[in-house]
């Protein structure tokens, strides 16, 4: 009897939290901004990869060779934007934000490759953004090496072309694991759900507990038979309930047919450990929330914590890159647990025997904070 | 240059509309306010006072209408600006205009200096007005740590300092203690008599009204009536009649049948009987009531509210409110315990040095609507929070339905339904999902709950009201839904915080009516918090509290016999010059007395010489003296002598 009296009073708490999100339209448009749209601008629009970088030219030696080698400089991944005609009209483009390179041939360019000479090619990058213009120098280098070494081959000693690949040369094969095309939208997208999950799944629950405190029924929830646990179980429920849902609207509906994810992991498990994640930040939410006292103090609370948890998640820099205390710092993050776990499994199906230590990780942090907040709602 | 003719109309306001979200919240209405005046506002909230206040002193923007302030218009904010100078606003909320970090001193300058005051005027103006508040020793104070009555003088003074020609006071009483009011209302009119000052002041207590020169009554952004207080009485001729019935619910369901005002007061009924002599109405009681014994019968003088009443019933307003509740008893009685519902004994709650609470004790009987009576901050909520089991209490103990409120707070809360001031509901549900789901809370479920929701909605007359959503119900609606959904699980004892705060007369008549009926059929104990002086003559017992203390513990009706044995009647003096007549009479040993309007109320136990005394000593100060009238002792002048008593004896206990 008490038991059936525990669960009907979950249930209608539950029922109760959900009722509410779904009548917060402006709540509502933002999960589904969040796990539709802000998904698929991530996967799509967001990118490490170099395209369409913009490149002013000064040939100072217009010979059939500049124009063979500034003609590998093309499109999709480089656009050519004008023919400059000093160095200064170069940096003119650079100054202004309107090239990210300038590529300098000098003049006797022609008549050094043809007499065998060493020469050089000068070019002048826009680092203030520095991944694509790190980008932009590799590939640049990469680009003249190899045209570098087809001259030298032909001229002067005169092999044609086909022969140079009889010379004796290293040979690298390079095999790609897990994204085999180096697709960066998925790894984008993926990355942007789990912030996406990390953001709701502490603001739900926080911004839910709030609201009854401001409103003042939280008094009314008080007075009435229900302990602490049932006062904050069902919100963090109810918000892992719709948090589960938006991930997988996101996987199947955005993430696999817009950018051709496959789906090798083992899925229920994913969505598990999802949850479990869920859980141990809306612990943290909800600990949060029973401090502060406004909306406005929550979303203010959701970035002073999303950030630092983000930063040291290892989402944007592997762990090993990091100093050392911060790779330390980083086993209270449940993000990182969570990184290590969602990431392994969809991209590299792992296993429990793979990630148990991350689950551990986020059972701990997830019950240190709900112990926190359930001890503070009692007080 | 001047136009004598106008300048002694202060305010002339035409036609006044305000439309809020393409709805005419506020239509029609006029007011003129003559120079010299106390004009007071009065209506429930929601009448339109605060938004009409507000134009006036040209910080609202209107639709209709023309507003004139010393003549000039200030339909515009240009225009508005040139008035601004001349006028004192103080909005509603407790020290509101202030700011709390400062002290009372620093308040008083910054207004001061935003005002471009002299510095030689601010000084003695600011003597004199801190004398007259009485905050003379509180110059150094933080703001923060006034009383609520404290705040509202200061806010007083600081919208006084640079002496305009017209005071704007929006609320400026609602939940101060009533000695601070009283004290207020005396401030004030000697302020606008030294200064020539004109005010308007809006209040949402009717029986405020005697207060006033003249009074204007609002309601949904509309005028009733305008004129004297008297004036306003007049327009609705008839009697209440107060009986005592041997069958109280019978008589009860009798009366309501033939008459459409009937209020239980404790165990009396009042009734009031359109347009008949104080002999006729009772009689014509009596007869209807011929087959019961009637212990007693008197008739009073109807009062504002009544007519307030009358004239909405006049528009049919009450039947937006509900049909009354219907008498058969539904449900379990509930079966009589032995002992008391409610033992508070020695209650303390301290919340850092602050004594909210200071040892509280009482008794509430099963079945007994029982009232805690005070100001904000008096300590009431605190008390409730501390018998529901929700704040552990710092000493003393307590036992609500038989269980200690310490060890079992769990059983407490599972037997007690609370509804609290802000209602406590889900706005965005609507009102059979926050009744399904307290249900579901309290343990229902199923075909009981359905059941149990139909008989609550049938007690409380919400039926038609299921689907809609919470957000969207006026407040006497939402406060009758807050009551709903404390009483599906019957509990046996009510815990209501302030429930009629908000709600317009005609609601917490209909609400009573209920609590009436939770109490006398079904057997339910009633423990009810408010600041409304005339709404505790409701219950059967009450206890006033002030800071934090019991100051009387009694009935209504014992108290105020109390009242009489220890300081007589009470006499309303009707004169010219109210201040100069308080004067006169403080200083010739009468200090009791206290200045409602134009009239001087003071009690006395030896009516005859008393009244010649006043006579005497009016006439030989050339005051005249219009009319002396004995009139029955009210909640307020209670809990005002009660207070002062405890203040005295402090005071000489400390010179001692």
């Amino acid at each position: 009897m008490t038991r059936f009296l525990w669960f009907n009073r979950l249930r209608v708490m539950i029922r109760k939290e959900l009722l509410q999100l779904g009548r917060d339209t402006a709540l509502l448009l933002f999960i589904v901004y969040g796990f539709v749209f802000d998904v698929y601008l991530a996967g799509a629009g967001f990118t490490f990869e170099l395209r369409n970088a913009p490149f002013v030219l000064l040939d100072n030696d217009r010979s059939e060779f500049s124009r063979e080698l500034t003609g590998r400089f093309n499109e999709p991944i480089f656009r050519f934007v004008a023919d400059v005609q000093g160095a200064e009209e170069a940096m003119g483009f650079l100054d202004r934000g309107k090239a990210l390179a300038g590529l300098e041939i000098p003049q006797d360019f022609y008549e050094s490759l043809r007499e065998g000479r060493q020469t050089e090619v000068q070019i002048n990058i826009d680092a203030t953004n520095n991944v694509p213009a790190l980008l932009f120098s590799s590939y640049a280098e990469q680009i003249i090496s190899d045209y570098g070494f087809e001259a030298a081959g032909m001229y002067p000693k005169g092999f044609s072309e086909s022969d140079i690949f009889t010379l004796p040369q290293v040979d690298d094969q390079v095999r790609v694991w897990f994204n085999s095309n180096l697709k960066d939208s998925w790894f984008m997208a993926v990355i942007e759900l789990f912030t996406i999950i990390s953001i709701l799944s502490i603001m739900l629950p926080a911004a839910a507990f709030v609201r009854e405190k401001e409103k003042g029924t939280i008094e009314q929830l008080r007075v009435s038979p229900l302990s602490p646990m049932l006062i904050i179980m069902p919100k963090i429920l109810s918000m892992t309930l719709v948090i589960l849902g938006g991930t997988f609207v996101s996987i199947f509906f955005v993430i696999h047919p817009f950018f051709d994810m496959p789906l090798h992991g083992n899925l229920p498990v994913f969505f598990l450990v999802t949850a479990l994640y869920a859980f141990a930040t809306a612990g943290i939410g909800i600990a949060a929330a029973s401090i502060v006292r406004t909306q406005g103090q929550v979303a203010m609370l959701v970035v002073l914590l999303v950030m630092p948890m983000l930063l040291l998640s290892g989402s944007w820099t592997p762990p090993e890159a990091m100093p050392d205390i911060a790779r330390k710092i980083m086993i209270v993050s449940p993000l990182y647990h969570y990184f290590e776990a969602g990431l392994g499994i969809i991209f590299r199906d792992a296993g429990l025997g793979q990630i148990w230590h991350s689950i551990l990780g986020l059972s701990a942090i997830g019950a240190i904070a709900f112990g926190f907040g359930l001890w503070h709602v009692k007080r | 240059m001047e136009v004598t003719g106008t300048m002694s109309t202060i305010i002339d306001v035409e036609n006044f509309g305000k439309r809020y979200r393409r709805l005419d919240v506020i239509s029609n209405v006029s007011v003129t306010v003559q120079r010299g005046e106390i004009h007071g506002l009065i209506g429930p909230d929601g009448s339109g006072k605060s938004s009409l206040l507000k134009a006036i002193a040209g910080v609202l923007d209107f639709e209709h209408g023309i507003i004139r302030v010393f003549g000039q218009r200030v339909n515009s904010e240009e225009e508005a600006e040139r008035i601004k100078g001349r006028i004192g606003f103080m909005p509603q909320g407790l020290g509101q205009n202030l700011y709390a970090e400062l002290s009372v001193e620093e308040n008083i300058d910054f207004f001061a200096r935003l005002r471009m005051v002299a510095p030689a005027d601010l000084e003695t103006r600011k003597t004199r007005l801190l004398e007259m508040t009485h905050l003379e020793r509180f110059r150094e104070r933080p703001m923060k740590h006034l009383s609520g009555g404290m705040k509202q003088k200061l806010g007083l003074v600081c919208s006084l300092i640079h002496q305009p020609e017209l005071i704007i006071l929006d609320e400026p009483t609602t939940g101060v203690d009533p000695v601070s009011r009283r004290d207020f209302w005396v401030i004030l009119s000697q302020l606008l008599e030294e200064y020539g000052t004109t005010a308007i002041v809006s209040t949402a207590y009717m029986d405020e009204a005697s207060r006033f020169h003249r009074v204007s009554l609002m309601y949904k952004g509309e005028m009733l009536a305008q004129g004297k207080p008297q004036e306003i009485r007049a327009l609705v001729s008839g009697t209440v009649v107060v009986v005592k019935a041997s069958s109280q619910i019978e008589a009860f369901a009798i009366l309501k049948s033939q008459y459409l005002q009937v209020q239980p007061i404790g165990h009396h009924l009042r009734v009031f009987v359109g347009k008949q002599s104080s002999e006729q109405a009772e009689s014509a009681v009596k007869g209807s009531l011929s087959h019961l014994e009637i212990a007693e019968c008197y008739s009073l003088r109807p009062e504002l509210e009544d007519v307030l009443v009358t004239l909405l019933i006049d528009r049919n307003e009450h039947k937006n409110v509900g049909s009354g509740p219907v008498f058969k008893t539904m449900g379990r009685k509930n079966g009589k315990r032995n002992g008391p519902a409610i033992v508070a004994r020695d209650l303390v709650q301290n919340f850092g040095a602050f004594r909210a609470v200071d040892h509280l004790s009482f008794e509430v009987s099963q079945g007994e609507i029982f009232g805690l009576l005070g100001a904000n901050g008096a300590g009431k909520t605190t008390a409730i929070k501390m018998l529901t089991g929700i704040l552990p209490s710092s000493s003393g103990n307590g036992q609500v339905a038989g269980v200690d409120m310490q060890k079992a707070a769990q059983t407490i809360k599972s037997r007690v339904g609370y509804m609290s001031q802000a209602f406590s509901l889900y706005e965005d549900l609507s009102a059979l999902e926050n009744l399904k789901l307290y249900g579901g809370i309290y343990g229902l479920s199923g075909t009981g709950l359905k059941e149990r929701i139909e008989q609550t909605l049938a007690l409380t007359g919400l039926q038609g009201y299921e689907s809609e959503m919470t957000q969207g119900l006026p407040m006497g609606v939402r406060q009758r839904l807050a009551l709903s959904c404390a009483l599906l699980h019957r509990p046996s004892i009510l815990f209501l915080d302030e429930p009629t705060s908000g709600v317009d007369p005609l609601g917490r008549r209909r609400f009573w009516e209920i609590l009436f009926q939770l109490s006398r059929e079904e057997g339910v104990s009633i423990l009810v918090t408010t600041h409304y002086m005339n709404e505790a003559e409701h219950c059967d017992h009450l206890v006033l509290m002030y800071a934090g203390r019991s100051v009387a513990d009694e009935t209504p009706a014992g108290m105020k016999l109390a009242l009489r044995k220890e300081a007589g009647e009470l006499l309303e003096l009707t004169v010219d010059r109210p201040v100069r007549v308080l004067e006169v009479l403080e200083e010739n040993g009468l200090s009791d007395a206290a200045i409602f309007g134009n009239c001087i109320h003071l009690l006395t136990k030896n009516i005859s010489d008393t009244v010649l005394k006043i006579r005497f000593l009016l006439e030989s100060n050339n005051l005249s003296l219009h009319k002396v009238d004995e009139i029955p002792i009210s909640m307020e002048d209670v809990f005002v002598h009660r207070v002062m008593a405890l203040e005295k004896h402090a005071s000489q206990r400390q010179q001692a």
